[in-house]
C-alpha cells in the first residue's frame, strides 16, 4: 500500500510540469498583462519547455509538447501546427544545448534561451506571414520575446526550488 | 575543422532522433508531423475542415469546463470588489451627476447634436428591432487574449444557423464578427483585433470611414476624407456599405488621442458574458 502511494505521489509530482503546460494551453490563464502594463506579455510555455527539456527531460515528453501546441493553436485560433512547431524548436534547442554543455548554470541556460526564443519566433513569423492571413504586430512579438527572456531566471529559480523540494539533486 | 563539423552533425542528429525514457516519439518525427498538419490546415479541404471543427468543439468544451473554477473565482472577486466599492463609487457618481447638471443644456449646438443622435439611435434601434427575430443569443465560452489576436469563443455554431461574417452585438452595440464556425461553437473577431476592418458612418456628418483594429482596446478610424476635422465624442454607427452588416448598429464614440482618431467602444470587450449574433442573409464565405 505504502509503495503504491509512494509511486502515485512521485508520478503526480513528476507530472506537475506537464499538467501546468496543458493547463496554460487549455485554460484562459493569460501570461499577458496588457491591462496593467501595455507591453507586458511573455510566453510561459517556452520557459517551461526549455527548462524541463534542459534540466530533466524525463519529466516532459516531446509528445506532450506537441499536443500542448495543438491545443494552444485551437484555443488561440492560429493555423494548426504553428505552436507545435515553435514548441518543438524550443525543445530541440534545449536538447541540443544539453548535449553540448558540460556544466549548466543559470547564465548558460539563460543566454542559450535567446537562441531558442529567436529560432522559435522566427519559425512562427515565417509560418504566419507566408502561409496564413493572420496579421501580427512585430513590435508585440518583440516585446513578448524580450519579456520571455527576462522572466526566465525567475522561473528558473522557482522550478529549481521545486526540484530541490522533490529531493532531486540540481546539478545532476 | 572537419572533426568539429562531424561532432556538430552528431549532436544535431542525436537531438533530433534520440528517444529517452519518456520520449515515445523522436523530435524529428513530431516536427515533420507538425509541418504536415500545418500544410494540410493551410489548404482548405472538406476533410480537414471537418476534423478541425470536431477538434475545436472538443477542446473548447474541455477548456470551458477546465476554466470554470477560474471564472467562478473571478466572479466572486468582482462581486466582493463591487460590494466594497459601491459606497465610494456612489460618491463619485453623485459628483459627476452634479457636474453634468451644471452644464449648459440650452446650448444650440448640443441640442442639435442631441436631436441628431436621438434620431440615429432611433434608426439603429429600429434596425436592431427589425432583426430581432434573426438574433440568437450565445454564451461566451472563452475569452483568452493573445498579445496578437483579440477574439472570443461563443457557445453557438452552425447548428444554430451561424455563418462566417455575421455581425455580433452586445446589448445592442457592435462588438465584432464571426470568423470561424464549428458545429457547436464559433469564434468572434473583436473590433480591436489587427485583422478587423468594419465600414462605419459618422452619423452627425454622414461621413463614411473604416474602423480598423490595431491590437489595442480602442480601434481607430481610417480613410476619412482629406482635411476632415472630427470632434471628440461623436457617435459612429455601422454603415452597412459592405452588404453584410445591417446599417445603424451603434459602435462607440470618438476620442482624439495624439492626433489619432480612436473609437471608445460602447460594449466593453473585457466584460462579455452573453452576445447576440445577427443572422444576416448576406454572410461571407471567406474573409478571415
Amino acid at each position: 500500500m505504502a509503495i503504491i502511494f509512494k509511486n502515485f505521489r512521485s508520478k503526480l509530482i513528476n507530472s506537475v510540469p506537464i499538467i501546468f503546460l496543458y493547463f496554460l494551453s487549455i485554460t484562459e490563464i493569460d501570461t499577458q498583462f496588457s491591462n496593467y502594463f501595455q507591453i507586458l506579455s511573455f510566453n510561459l510555455q517556452f520557459i517551461i519547455i526549455y527548462y524541463w527539456v534542459l534540466r530533466d527531460p524525463s519529466v516532459l515528453g516531446n509528445g506532450h509538447v506537441f499536443f500542448a501546441g495543438i491545443i494552444n493553436d485551437v484555443i488561440m485560433g492560429l493555423p494548426m501546427g504553428t505552436s507545435p512547431l515553435t514548441y518543438l524548436v524550443v525543445s530541440f534547442m534545449g536538447i541540443y544545448i544539453r548535449n553540448v554543455t558540460v556544466k549548466m548554470t543559470l547564465f548558460t541556460d539563460w543566454f542559450t534561451f535567446i537562441l531558442a526564443i529567436f529560432f522559435a519566433n522566427l519559425i512562427y513569423l515565417i509560418l504566419i506571414s507566408n502561409f496564413s492571413n493572420v496579421a501580427i504586430t512585430y513590435l508585440d512579438l518583440f516585446y513578448n520575446s524580450l519579456f520571455t527572456f527576462l522572466f526566465y531566471p525567475l522561473f528558473w529559480v522557482i522550478f529549481n526550488s521545486y526540484r530541490a523540494l522533490l529531493g532531486v539533486r540540481i546539478h545532476d | 575543422m572537419s572533426a568539429s563539423r562531424d561532432d556538430f552533425g552528431i549532436v544535431i542528429r542525436s537531438a533530433l532522433l534520440q528517444r529517452g525514457a519518456r520520449q515515445k516519439f523522436s523530435l524529428f518525427f513530431l516536427i515533420c508531423l507538425s509541418g504536415l498538419i500545418f500544410f494540410l490546415d493551410s489548404f482548405p479541404s472538406k476533410v480537414m475542415d471537418k476534423a478541425r471543427s470536431v477538434l475545436n468543439d472538443g477542446i473548447y468544451v474541455t477548456s470551458s469546463v477546465a476554466t470554470s473554477p477560474i471564472r467562478g473565482f473571478s466572479y466572486l472577486k468582482e462581486k466582493t470588489k463591487l460590494h466594497f466599492f459601491t459606497y465610494s463609487e456612489n460618491k463619485i457618481l453623485k459628483e459627476e451627476l452634479k457636474k453634468f447638471k451644471e452644464q449648459d443644456f440650452k446650448s444650440e449646438y448640443l441640442s442639435t447634436e442631441n436631436k441628431n443622435l436621438k434620431k440615429a439611435i432611433e434608426s439603429s434601434q429600429t434596425a436592431i428591432e427589425n432583426n430581432t427575430q434573426d438574433n440568437i443569443s450565445a454564451k461566451v465560452l472563452l475569452d483568452k487574449e493573445s498579445p496578437f489576436l483579440k477574439s472570443i469563443i461563443v457557445s453557438k455554431g452552425s447548428r444554430a444557423g451561424i455563418k462566417k461574417g455575421m455581425p455580433v452585438i452586445n446589448e445592442g452595440y457592435l462588438i465584432g464578427k464571426v470568423v470561424e464556425v464549428n458545429y457547436l461553437s464559433s469564434r468572434i473577431l473583436l473590433l480591436g483585433d489587427l485583422n478587423s476592418k468594419i465600414p462605419i458612418i459618422i452619423e452627425k456628418f454622414g461621413i463614411h470611414a473604416i474602423l480598423s483594429g490595431f491590437g489595442e482596446k480602442r480601434p481607430r478610424l481610417e480613410y476619412l476624407p482629406e482635411g476632415f476635422e472630427l470632434s471628440e465624442a461623436t457617435t459612429v454607427f455601422t454603415s452597412g456599405k459592405d452588404g453584410i452588416f445591417p446599417p445603424g448598429i451603434p459602435v462607440g464614440k470618438t476620442i482624439i488621442d495624439k492626433g489619432l482618431i480612436e473609437v471608445d467602444l460602447f460594449a466593453d470587450p473585457d466584460q462579455l458574458s452573453f452576445v447576440n449574433v445577427i443572422l444576416t442573409e448576406s454572410s461571407i464565405k471567406e474573409q478571415f
